[in-house]
């Protein structure tokens, strides 16, 4: 049997089709939109991550300007949590280790219990884990400021619970953020299989101009 | 004939041989998962700590530094202040598991040392009697 002309350039649209769309892939925007009209033209204005300033385990102020033009991980956790937190240490190390030479990329992992979780303290906890600033820092401050970018900019929980083994309730997730403070992504930090996906997700922001 | 006769001798004397084979491999199998649930997430499923944060307890002098007595207390009442593992020193701590009853110690403590340590049994008896001695 011979394929005709149409079915032949039906059979290449749906091909390239198919192409195109595998090309493509980009990340979602998440969290809330906004529209506005400019100029008579709708405009799209896309949840970002608020201005912020936090002590790192250097002692160091760290805030929204540093991470200007760096695509970022952010995660909550406590020093002395026993249950998830290394666990997402773990997987944060493989990220950390395998982005090492990139100076686009950078962690910030934020204290939920910043009262004992002083920079020095963290300075102990980032030098067991053989880890450095400014690529990975960890970071302490107002746990009002805190919580509530975590809950109302990052999308997760992070809340003192004092039946919760450790005395706070969190969230594993690790948020995956632009060059422009959008959050694209959020995943189970304590998943390989998860983590994995987020390390994909990273290359695709990488390619993105 | 012959070979039916020789298969029933193998499978008797085998049966006969693993009786308490069975059950220590069963505290192996049950242990794993306690271990999975309550210990991995510090010190990883294959025993390798966390760089200098939690030690490693696969190839270390704990083996035969550590009672088994004294493990089973650890894990009960966890552990504050400075410890040296390997001769390396760590100061962290590690939370109580005050949920785990002597069964459960059994199985664990007999899954860390098949896989760690000397490999024998550590009985139901022996856990129950070590958490009633604990400090």
């Amino acid at each position: 049997m011979q394929l005709k002309p149409i079915a032949l350039s039906i059979l290449l649209a749906i091909s390239l089709f198919i192409a195109s769309c595998q090309e493509k892939k980009s990340l979602p925007f998440l969290g809330p939109k906004d529209t506005h009209l400019v100029g008579g033209k709708v405009d799209t204005i896309y949840h970002q991550i608020p201005p912020f300033r936090f002590l790192n385990q250097d002692s160091t102020w760290v805030s929204e300007k540093d991470m200007a033009g760096k695509i970022y991980i952010a995660d909550f956790f406590f020093t002395s949590c026993p249950t998830i937190c290394p666990k997402m240490k773990t997987q944060l190390l493989r990220i950390y280790e395998r982005y090492s030479a990139n100076d686009q990329i950078r962690i910030l992992s934020h204290s939920i219990d910043p009262a004992f979780d002083t920079p020095s303290v963290l300075k102990e906890y980032a030098d067991r884990l053989q880890v450095k600033a400014p690529r990975w820092n960890m970071l302490t401050g107002d746990k009002a400021a805190i919580y509530k970018l975590g809950e109302k900019s990052y999308m997760v929980t992070a809340q003192e619970d004092k039946n919760e083994a450790g005395g706070f309730v969190h969230s594993g997730a690790f948020i995956l953020v632009d060059k422009n403070r959008h959050v694209r992504g959020i995943y189970d930090g304590t998943q390989e299989t998860e983590v994995n996906h987020l390390i994909e997700d990273i290359e695709i922001l990488l390619q993105e101009k | 004939m012959k070979s039916i006769l020789f298969i029933s001798l193998v499978v008797l004397f085998a049966s006969c041989q693993s009786k308490e084979e069975i059950m220590h491999q069963q505290y192996v199998v049950e242990g794993r998962s306690i271990y999975e649930k309550n210990c991995a997430n510090c010190h990883q499923s294959d025993g390798s700590g966390l760089r200098d944060l939690y030690p490693a307890l696969a190839k270390t002098d704990l083996w035969k530094r550590v009672s088994s007595q004294q493990l089973v207390c650890i894990i009960k009442q966890g552990q504050k202040g400075e410890i040296k593992v390997n001769g390396k020193s760590y100061s962290g701590y590690m939370p109580a598991n005050t949920k785990l009853e002597a069964i459960d110690m059994a199985e664990l403590v007999t899954f860390m040392k098949d896989s760690w340590g000397d490999k024998k049994i550590y009985t139901f008896d022996e856990a129950r009697a070590a958490l009633k001695n604990c400090p």
